[in-house]
C-alpha cells in the first residue's frame, strides 16, 4: 500500500505483475478518516465486516477488488 | 469483545501513542496492573481477533494499526512528536486516529523520490499523489505484513 508520483511509476514498480487498484491520495485521506477514527476513541469497540464494507462502499470503493471476507 | 481485553488494547495503544513506539511487555504488565503471561496471552487473543498485530514469535507487537512497531517508510509527524505508520493508508490513519493535522515523510515506491505532504482538516497538501494497493480487500490479512 504505497505511494506514487504517477501513473507511469505504479506501471514502472509492478515489474509486470497483476495491478492492484489505484486511487487518488485525496480518496486515502477520506478512507483513512473514516476507517481509523475511532482508533483511539475510549469507547472503541471492533468494526464488523458489514460497518467496514460500508465505509469502502461509501466512498465509491466497490467491485470485486474492494470486497472484504466473508 | 471483553471487557479485559478492551482494557488491555486501550492500554496498549495509550503507551503507542505516549512512547512513540509499541511497548514492551513490561511495559504493558506496569500499565494495567497484571502479569506478564496475563499480558502477552491477552495479547495473542487481540491479534487472534485483528485487533492488533504480533511478531512472527507471537511475543512482541509488531503492528497496533494504524502503528507501526518497526521502522518503516512511513513516518507521521504530529502533536509534537512522530510515529511509524505500517503503509501509505495508515500514515493517513495516524493523523485520523489522533483527530490532528500532521506531516507524512515517505518516498514514491518506484523511483524512491521523497515525498513530504501535510495533512490539515483531513486533506493531503499534495492531490496528485496516487495510492495503489497490490492486495485485493478479500486478502489483507491472510498476510497482513505483506499487504
Amino acid at each position: 500500500m504505497n505511494l506514487f508520483r504517477s501513473e507511469e511509476h505504479i506501471t514502472g514498480w509492478l515489474h509486470g505483475r497483476e495491478p492492484g487498484a489505484t486511487i487518488p491520495v485525496t480518496k486515502l485521506s477520506e478512507l483513512a478518516h473514516e476507517w481509523w477514527a475511532d482508533r483511539l476513541s475510549p469507547e472503541w469497540q471492533p468494526h464488523s465486516r458489514q460497518q467496514n464494507q460500508a465505509i469502502l462502499d461509501r466512498l465509491g470503493l466497490t467491485g470485486a477488488f474492494w470486497q472484504l471476507p466473508g | 469483545m471483553e471487557e479485559s481485553l478492551l482494557l488491555l488494547r486501550r492500554a496498549t495503544y495509550a503507551l503507542f501513542v505516549e512512547l512513540g513506539r509499541a511497548p514492551t511487555i513490561d511495559e504493558a504488565t506496569a500499565a494495567v496492573g497484571r502479569t506478564p503471561d496475563e499480558v502477552l496471552d491477552g495479547w495473542r487473543v487481540l491479534h487472534e481477533q485483528h485487533a492488533l498485530v504480533l511478531d512472527d514469535a507471537r511475543s512482541a507487537i509488531r503492528m497496533a494499526n494504524p502503528f507501526s512497531a518497526v521502522p518503516t517508510a512511513f513516518r507521521v509527524q504530529a502533536d509534537g512528536r512522530s510515529w511509524f505508520a505500517n503503509c501509505a493508508w495508515d500514515a493517513f490513519g495516524v493523523c485520523a486516529a489522533l483527530g490532528v493535522d500532521g506531516r507524512i515523510e515517505t518516498a514514491c515506491a518506484d523511483c524512491r523520490e521523497p515525498i513530504s505532504i501535510s495533512v490539515q482538516d483531513k486533506r493531503p497538501s499534495d492531490r496528485e499523489l496516487l495510492f495503489h494497493c497490490l492486495v485485493p480487500a478479500s486478502k489483507w490479512w491472510d498476510n497482513i505484513v505483506f499487504t
